[in-house]
């Protein structure tokens, strides 16, 4: 008990220190779901549990200023939670999303007071030229956060098991079921969030597009991906062949777009 | 489009110092916070570079103060910014006419226009394709779930965060005038987005379950409500729902108040019993 709370502790370290780590998804539920699973020796419910909180979270990312909701907590106490509990998807999704919104609370406070404290040590250092202050301020910053949200973890842990199971217990059958229904609802804010970072009135037909495909034929996200890609690479060419027939009087300064990225 | 400084003057960075940028690149948002962002990673960043030049606490002072300023971009691809920069303050280092604002004025003209490619290529293609593959194995609990969701997005990151180095560093601060002047940034982010839009689509049909199993008639006649969904079109309710909320995420209603209404008619619907 005390271990698992342990290394539930350490998993949240690592998860935040995706932020040390390129801000490469490391703190994902679907990626903490498979180590928190794998700390409380069931990898497969970590993983579906995970994929779960994954799809109900997809819109909770950081795009500028807003801080969405904290996932590394969030992920791995919904999780654990549920799987020590026995109980189903539908429960560490339903702790999970409170347990996130809690969480954000603190992590507000660590970073709108305290990292901007660190900041002004940070400018007086700069002061000076001391651009060792300048690291040293920047890595305890980050280092910081990790053990904070490790400590919430472990510590939630361990006192929140038996309340959890409690709590559980008293809760009507109907109420369960109308969960897990929301469970499978709940993606949808996470593909509505998505589409209105992408769409405008000209790409539109592109979401219809996949959605049809899918609905239809039943084709694997994969396969879907790579249609997508292709088909974006011909419009785009299209797009610029009409725009080049349009200027064709002016000198058009190379072709630049055939070589890239897609 | 070079950058084509005076050939007598030797490059002072190397490529080892550009290396040094581009692994401290990596924790661009580690010490993020919401008065100045990532500043203090940026200049974390460019220290290798900065201890180069510099040898002069003076000198060493005011070109950590310049890079203090408040910053944000897309972390992934912030190399671009760093190398443009690296290149400007070597030069600032070797021209004593060099004007020092200019460091910072490109810095915060580049960082928007950056974030707007950045963010919805890594946050709304890339994520997602990671997200719709991973998520797919995943709920059937197979460990390649994560695995792939990791490696879809973070081969292509981690490539493309090394070549913005060599790129921001070598072409300065013409590059992104000129890949914004021939309209390339305008294709990629078209690009992007159909990609991105066919995926949230084809994950609106995949992903969202919702069923009516009730049924109405007796007997022989009894049809489920489903069925006769199923017939006017496959995954309608999904579709509905998607528009739904994207609906009210438009009126600017809360997320959390969303997944509230949810809940509410998750649980409604299982106690009349149409769940």
């Amino acid at each position: 008990m005390i271990l698992q709370a342990v290394l539930l502790g350490v998993i949240a370290f690592i998860a935040q220190s995706e932020y040390a780590l390129g801000t490469s998804l490391l703190s994902r539920p679907i990626v903490t779901g498979l180590f928190t699973g794998i700390a409380l020796g069931d990898i497969k419910t970590g993983i579906i549990m995970g994929a779960t909180l994954e799809l109900a979270f997809i819109g909770s990312f950081s795009v500028g200023a807003s801080i969405p909701p904290d996932v590394v907590t969030g992920g791995i106490l919904g999780t654990a939670f549920a799987i020590t509990a026995g109980a189903g998807t539908e429960t560490a999704l339903l702790l999970g999303l409170p347990i996130a919104t809690l969480t954000l609370i603190l992590k507000n406070i660590y970073l709108g007071l305290v990292i901007p404290t660190m900041n002004h040590k940070a400018d007086s250092y700069a002061e000076m030229g001391n651009y060792k202050g300048v690291e040293r301020m920047h890595l305890i910053a980050g280092f910081g956060l990790s053990l904070m949200l490790a400590l919430i973890v472990s510590i939630s842990y361990s006192i929140g098991n038996n309340a959890v199971q409690s709590f559980l217990n008293v809760i009507p059958e109907f109420v369960q079921t109308g969960l897990t229904v929301a469970t499978g609802i709940i993606p949808a804010l996470g593909f509505a969030m998505l589409a209105r970072l992408l769409i405008n009135k000209s790409v539109a037909p592109y979401f219809f597009l996949g959605f049809i495909i899918v609905a239809y034929l039943d084709i694997p996200i994969t396969g879907i991906a790579i249609f997508g890609a292709i088909l974006a690479v011909i419009i785009v060419n299209i797009m610029n062949f009409t725009k080049k027939n349009e200027q064709s009087a002016q000198t058009t300064d190379g072709e630049v777009l055939d070589d890239e990225d897609f | 489009m070079m950058k084509t400084s005076d050939p007598k003057e030797k490059s002072l960075i190397t490529k080892k110092d550009l290396n040094k940028v581009f692994w401290r690149s990596f924790q661009m948002e580690f010490s993020w916070h919401y008065e100045r962002q990532m500043n203090m990673a940026y200049v974390y960043a460019m220290i290798p570079i900065l201890r180069k030049l510099y040898q002069t606490k003076e000198e060493m002072a005011s070109a950590l103060k310049r890079h203090l300023e408040f910053f944000n971009t897309t972390p992934h691809i912030v190399t671009l910014i760093l190398g443009i920069n690296a290149a400007m303050e070597e030069e600032n280092r070797l021209d004593k006419e060099f004007d020092e604002k200019a460091i910072d004025s490109i810095k915060t003209s580049l960082m928007g226009p950056l974030a707007g490619i950045g963010d919805s290529f890594f946050w709304g293609t890339l994520r997602l394709i990671a997200t719709g593959v991973g998520t797919s194995l995943a709920l059937q609990g197979n460990i390649l779930g994560p695995i792939l969701f990791i490696l879809i997005f973070n081969i292509p990151h981690v490539v493309l965060r090394y070549l913005f180095t060599g790129w921001g560093y070598k072409l300065g601060t013409g590059f992104l005038k000129k890949i914004q002047s021939n309209g390339m940034m305008d294709s990629l982010t078209l690009g992007a987005s159909i990609i991105g839009l066919v995926v949230v689509g084809a994950m609106t049909a995949s992903m969202i379950d919702i069923t009516i199993p009730l049924s109405i008639g007796s007997g022989e006649e009894a049809v489920t409500i489903q069925s006769i969904l199923d017939d006017i079109m496959p995954q309608l309710l999904p579709l509905a729902a998607f528009g739904i909320v994207f609906y009210l995420l438009k009126k600017e209603v809360k997320p959390l108040s969303i997944i509230g209404g949810m809940a509410v008619v998750g649980i409604l619907g299982a106690w009349i019993g149409i769940f």
